[in-house]
């Protein structure tokens, strides 16, 4: 009886499914004269040359991704993130800057990163160039405002800060302030260590 | 003497002076003649005295780049070798650059100079620059002066390396950045260290 029920039921399904689809295969009647005006007032209503250029920039897009590539997007952007956190904060025993391994001479090489996403230019300046904001400028990362250089510091302890657009007086706000007499310009303090002394 | 000891002693005769050249020729670039001269007679009163003069050149250099008018670079100049002679005298002779100049960041933080010589009769034969930048780096974060004197002065006299001195600075900086008082993290990190610290005691 039972299985009477669903015979029946699979029927009236059928029948449903091809009522949709003889609506789906009857021919589409347009009236042509129509459908032009309609196509060609959407034409004329769209933005032309850099209209449509600043258009197709500022105008929201849906975008379908297959859940693989959403999965490697957020990955790629967790990993990203978790990088630029890594390098505004302390990563070594050489306070904010980062000391790599190799070292020039007896003097390991340091990196000072700065984020300064609107700046134009970024200088590092401290007792180890003759404060001179020419001497050292950082290079601007392809993305997120981050400005970075690696020098030789020699060891021990060190003034420094960055100089934003030439004129603007920056300390890290990753690293220590320094004490002692700073014009009223804050400075930021680096110790390097001996790398041959324990 | 042999041949090669009398070319090495010519040589290094010949690169003193032109050390000291470049050194004017730097003030020179930035500084106006009255403040030169002024600086100039600073740091050579200075290098007489056995206290390093390159910082010297270093603070008048920044304040020429920070647009300080002259009698403040001087003054600046004039404090800094004070407390660079001071650090030197507490240090000791033997005491190198880099230790004076650390030494004269923790005087100028507060620290005494008793406590700079008590820290040298700890560690007598290492360096004791990383030791006095750390110092004077917890109390610029807000430890009170005596209190990280007092551990750090513990930790160097226990033995512990550069690297673990900067690790235990940046882990009460890491407390302090997360809410923690600056005493109260140091106390923490404190208790941690001492059962690591000393096994480095012969």
């Amino acid at each position: 009886m039972r299985q009477h029920d669903e015979f029946d039921a699979m029927e009236q399904g059928d029948d449903v499914l091809e009522r949709a689809a003889g609506e789906l295969r009857r021919p589409l009647r347009v009236n042509a004269a129509l459908f032009d005006a309609r196509v060609m007032d959407e034409v004329l209503r769209s933005p032309s040359g850099l209209r449509a250029r600043m258009a197709s920039l500022t105008q929201p897009r849906t975008f379908r991704v297959s859940p693989l590539v959403a999965l490697a997007a957020g990955l790629l952007f967790a990993v990203s993130v978790a990088g630029s956190v890594l390098y505004v904060l302390p990563a070594s025993p050489e306070s904010a800057p980062r000391t790599a391994a190799r070292a020039a001479a007896g003097s390991p090489i340091v990196q000072f990163g700065f984020v300064a996403p609107h700046a134009s230019s970024v200088a590092l300046v401290g007792d180890f160039n003759n404060w001179d904001p020419k001497a050292t400028p950082l290079r601007a990362a392809s993305t997120g405002g981050v400005w970075s250089v690696e020098i030789p510091v020699r060891p021990g302890r060190h003034l420094y800060a960055f100089v934003v657009d030439g004129t603007i007086w920056r300390p890290d706000p990753a690293a220590p302030k320094a004490t002692g007499e700073d014009f009223g310009e804050p400075n930021s303090a680096l110790t390097v260590a001996d790398p041959g002394m324990r | 003497m042999t041949n090669c000891s009398l070319a090495l002693l010519t040589i290094a005769l010949m690169c003193a002076p032109a050390a000291l050249r470049a050194q004017d020729a730097r003030l020179d670039a930035r500084l106006d003649a009255h403040t030169r001269d002024a600086v100039v007679a600073l740091i050579d009163s200075a290098h007489a005295e056995g206290i390093p003069s390159e910082p010297l050149v270093q603070k008048a250099l920044e304040g020429a780049s920070k647009h300080a008018d002259g009698p403040r670079i001087l003054t600046a100049v004039r404090m800094l070798a004070g407390e660079l002679g001071e650090a030197r005298a507490a240090l000791g002779p033997s005491s190198t650059d880099a230790e004076v100049i650390a030494g004269a960041s923790a005087l100028h933080a507060g620290i005494a100079p008793a406590a700079l010589s008590r820290m040298r009769a700890s560690r007598a034969h290492g360096s004791l620059t990383v030791a006095l930048a750390v110092l004077s780096d917890l109390i610029a974060r807000g430890v009170p002066g005596d209190t990280a004197t007092t551990v750090i002065s513990a930790l160097t006299g226990a033995g512990a390396a550069d690297a673990e001195l900067l690790r235990f600075q940046q882990g009460v900086e890491r407390d302090i950045a997360q809410g923690a008082t600056p005493s109260a993290a140091l106390g923490v990190r404190a208790q941690s260290a001492f059962p690591i610290a000393p096994r480095r005691t012969p």
